[in-house]
């Protein structure tokens, strides 16, 4: 069991960092909205079939949004009916919890959730099992996996280390980064606290030692999801080092470091950004070629395989054939992926 | 004979007088703050000094001098604006928006920047306008009135833009960078409009009866300001200005981010303080405004540049806005 | 005093109520140019809703108002000032963190010449310089430099405050309370600028609870009971005991 996913869903909780306390209460007509939107496409199915309750954090963020995508897909191919639920921007488990207590109320056939919190959830979790009631983790996990019929998440700390064999690799290490004249490198982090940032740093830092010694990496930037500071940030750096590479550490950093080297010019012509979240707008720097790799999450797979092992788990009886963990691997986009592939994995609210 | 003795008398004083109002002046010691971060991040990279990082320092205090003008308006009006920061986001979204369909329809660069400009800054003299109505005819302090339009603007920008980045435009970044020198034409700009605005504020009638609402609104009222009116009027004057800082971000990055300038209202209310002014209204210098931003931009952009551990970074920053504090708390000794 | 034929400014059956709460009850009284009337009454007898409505605070709900002459009906103080009314309200007449000239000038200020002027530019030093001489004219030496008025002595901001008020009126001033928290040497410094306006041919309304100052500088006390004007009476036909026991209503005598 890899301890760093367990909590892979704090991805979503940086990205809400600066609005979350205040935006919940503000957001009650928007989440009102979106309940009714659940509950309508409830109505409409018969009552012979399976519903399946899919309960996330901050639905509106991008990684949800392409979940949702594959999940909403399986479920229509699988022909069950898929009740998706979330607070619209705030991932936390005080507005988690009353949505699962919703969803619950609504006698589903199964409940898939993303825990915004390993601890927190336990008890609805529990709840649910006594009432005959399977439970499946994606993304983020409950810390009390006996509960779980499956788990389907993301291997972040393996995500790091692709990220550090992408940046070598794009920096022609080999030749360009020797003892004599080491390279560096900038890091731009959401936050240093969030589990999910530090496992991929992690993974990247533990991967220079082991296999680019001629990589310095510098103190990272603390973004705190905003991609204009991790801009600023990278223009500092740009400005004070010799700087050949970035490694952002998710979507809004990428976006920040694609940025920082525009601006900069002919200073930051040469400095190669690995990135991470296939937003579409990091595709798009990739393909103007301002980043050379993108780190892609397939939270779009992550739908589609819950939801495939719930209706298989529900259609059984047991939990036969049921992985209990499966981690996707972080896949490694580059200039030359071909347009399908991409296609594939870009984050896509639809 | 006498007159001479008193002369030679009154000018020892006077001299020292001078000198006393020199060194106790709050403007004085950010200047010398200043000098002394710029000396000391020099020193420990002379990198620090190149035309590249200078331009660089422009445009990240330009990013916060617009709001930071706008912070010190209101917060010498006696209000306070916590709406700046999600303004821009909703605003860089919302021209996001309008500007990735003009550019889909072909619209030269120049002409989908303007439009831009003029629909972030319409868009912020919206959320202004909320805010004069909230305060002026509901009667809300302005501390509730902008918490509900920072909740209302962050919560909007997230949902319409389902929280990605809106429009791609990088030949907007690459303008970013043209200019005269390290002084490209954004920072150009945003350093004319806080001219004009600083003049105004120090030489205006509207200038004036700020300072006079923010002392006494009531002396205000009976000297014929229609009160409501011009405090209507600074708010949506914020507005424009946070609208105009979302318009800015837009050109940096070239996209409208939903999560940009989450926490600037904190940090224009921090230069405002620094810079001298009052939170209780009718003090304040725009000088004063600026040198706090400054300040606060060369510590956050030197603690990287000086490869510093993040965590200290903030650590520091609360260090400056502490000192600003306590120079708030002993000013009025200074004063007698 | 009252020789004249036009009073300055004429009250005819004012009333007002806030709610059920009856403030002014057909109040009517005539003041003349250069005449210093003290208003007096117990708290609640209804001396401040009369100069809200004589200043343009607050509407009356029924009577007449005239100034000069001509029925006036205020939209709001800006109104009343502009007919020649200054008001000086107790305690929150200036505005602390402003210099002594930009107080003398709120709301007046003046443009500086030229096309700086016409830029907007306000004439900050000439604004200074002239509130100081104003100032000086009735009597009042404060001073010089860009102190501001929080830098001044309470008896100062008083002084500073009434000569504002002197400085603009062009017919009446109303002084609420003016030597209210002022020591007896700083009060009569505010009761020497009274008289100048007196001098300068102004018609003054002296609202006081400090009876002797009102008995010391007017030249007729009106006296307020319960939103009604009991006594209306030249300063010389009363004494302390009995201004005393019109206000309270002990002693009932009735005008006319």
């Amino acid at each position: 069991m890899k301890r760093e996913s367990l909590t892979s869903g704090a991805l979503k909780r940086s990205r809400w960092i600066g609005a979350k306390a205040v935006i919940a209460a503000s957001l009650a007509v928007s989440s009102i909205a979106i309940v009714g939107l659940g509950s309508a496409s409830q109505a409409g199915a018969s009552s012979k079939k399976f519903s399946i309750a899919f309960v996330v954090g901050a639905e509106a963020d991008p990684f949800f949004q392409s979940m949702y995508v594959g999940a909403h897909a399986e479920a229509k191919k699988l022909g069950v009916t898929l009740i998706w639920q979330g607070d619209p921007v705030d991932y936390s488990p005080s507005t988690q919890i009353p949505v699962v207590q919703q969803v619950l109320a609504e006698k589903p056939s199964a409940l898939v959730i993303a825990p915004t919190d390993t601890k927190a959830l336990e008890p609805y979790v529990a709840q649910a099992i006594k009432k005959g009631i399977p439970v499946f983790n994606v993304d983020s996990g409950d810390a009390n996996q006996k509960n779980i019929t499956s788990w389907v998440t993301g291997n972040n700390v393996q995500g790091g280390t692709a990220a550090a064999d992408a940046l070598a690799s794009a920096l022609n290490y080999s030749t360009t980064c020797t003892s004599a004249s080491p390279c560096t490198v900038a890091v731009g982090v959401s936050s240093i606290t969030t589990s999910t940032d530090a496992a991929r740093l992690k993974g990247f830092d533990a991967q220079l030692k082991a296999k680019y010694p001629n990589i310095t990496a510098l103190n990272p930037i603390v973004s705190q999801s905003q991609s204009s500071v991790a801009q600023q940030g990278f223009a500092q750096d740009i400005s004070a080092h010799h700087l050949q590479g970035i490694f952002a550490i998710d979507g809004t950093d990428a976006e920040g470091a694609a940025a920082a080297i525009t601006a900069a010019g002919s200073a930051g012509a040469n400095i190669k950004v690995v990135g991470y979240d296939a937003y579409a707008s990091n595709i798009a720097s990739m393909q103007g070629g301002k980043i050379a790799a993108i780190i892609s999450q397939q939270p779009t797979l992550e739908g589609k395989d819950i939801i495939k092992y719930a209706v298989q788990r529900l259609k059984q009886g047991n939990a036969k054939g049921i992985p209990h963990l499966l981690t996707l691997a972080n896949i490694v986009l580059t200039p030359t992926t071909s347009q399908a592939t991409l296609n594939k994995y870009v984050y896509t609210a639809s | 004979m006498s007159t001479s003795i008193d002369t030679l008398e009154s000018v020892g004083p006077s001299a020292l007088k001078r000198l006393q109002s020199i060194v106790g002046n709050q403007q004085f010691i950010l200047l010398l703050v200043l000098v002394a971060l710029v000396i000391f991040f020099g020193e420990r990279n002379s990198l620090f000094f190149t035309s590249s990082e200078f331009s660089n320092l422009l445009i990240d205090f330009s990013g916060l001098a617009l709001i930071a003008v706008a912070e010190t308006y209101v917060i010498i009006s006696g209000g306070i604006d916590l709406s700046v920061g999600s303004t821009q986001a909703i605003s860089g979204v919302g021209g996001g928006f309008a500007m990735q369909s003009l550019m889909n329809h072909h619209m030269s660069e120049t002409g989908v920047l303007l439009i831009g400009a003029v629909i972030c800054a319409g868009i912020g003299l919206v959320v202004g306008a909320v805010n004069a109505v909230l305060i002026t005819k509901a009667n809300l302090v302005p501390f509730v009135a902008t918490l509900v339009t920072l909740s209302a603007g962050a919560g909007m920008a997230l949902v319409f833009s389902r929280g990605a980045p809106i429009g791609q435009n990088p030949e907007a970044v690459a303008w970013s960078a043209t200019g005269i020198g390290p002084f490209t034409w954004l920072v150009i700009i945003v350093i004319s409009i806080t001219t004009i605005l600083g003049i105004t504020l120090h030489v205006s009638k509207y200038g004036r009866n700020n300072f006079a609402i923010g002392s006494n609104s009531f002396a205000a009222r009976a000297a014929g300001i229609n009160v409501k009116r011009h405090i209507a009027s600074v708010y949506m004057l914020s507005g424009i200005l946070a609208g105009l800082t979302g318009m800015f971000f837009y050109i940096r990055s070239g996209a409208g981010s939903p999560q940009v300038g989450a926490s600037s209202n904190l940090v224009a209310i921090a230069a405002v303080v620094i810079g001298g002014a009052s939170l209780t209204g009718g003090v304040g210098r725009i000088t004063g405004t600026l040198l706090g931003a400054g300040i606060l931009t060369i510590v956050t952009d030197g603690l990287i540049f000086i490869n510093v551990q993040p965590t200290w970074n903030q650590v520091v920053v609360a260090a400056f806005i502490a000192l600003a504090a306590v120079l708030q708390s002993i000013r009025p000794g200074l004063r007698s | 005093m009252s020789n004249e034929l036009q009073p300055i400014i004429e009250l005819r059956d004012i009333s007002k109520s806030y709610g059920s709460v009856k403030a002014l009850i057909d109040v009517s009284f005539k003041a003349y140019a250069g005449e210093v009337i003290g208003l007096v009454g117990d708290n609640g007898a209804g001396k401040s809703s009369l100069i809200k409505v004589i200043s343009g605070v607050h509407a009356q709900d029924s009577g007449h108002l005239f100034v000069d002459g001509i029925e006036r009906h205020w939209k709001s103080p800006h109104d009343s000032m502009e007919a020649g009314i200054e008001t000086l309200y107790q305690d929150s007449g200036l505005a602390p963190d402003l210099t002594i000239g930009a107080n003398i000038f709120l709301g007046r200020e003046r443009r500086r010449r030229g096309l700086l002027g016409r830029l907007g530019f306000l004439d900050q030093r000439g604004m200074e310089r002239e509130a100081l001489t104003e100032l000086e004219k009735v009597g009042i030496s404060v001073p010089a430099s860009k102190r501001t008025v929080s830098q001044l002595s309470g008896g100062q901001r008083q002084a500073v405050a009434i000569g504002r008020a002197v400085m603009w009126a062009k017919h009446v001033i109303i002084l609420d309370e003016p030597t209210n928290h002022l020591g007896a040497r700083q009060s009569q410094e505010v009761l020497k600028v009274i008289a100048a306006a007196r001098e300068q041919g102004l018609c003054v309304l002296f609202i006081s609870h400090t009876l002797p100052h009102v008995l010391e500088v007017s030249d007729r006390i009106i006296v307020l009971r319960l939103g009604r004007v009991v006594r209306d009476s030249p300063t010389a036909e009363y004494t302390v005991e009995s201004l005393l026991g019109t206000i309270t209503g002990l002693s009932e005598v009735t005008n006319n």
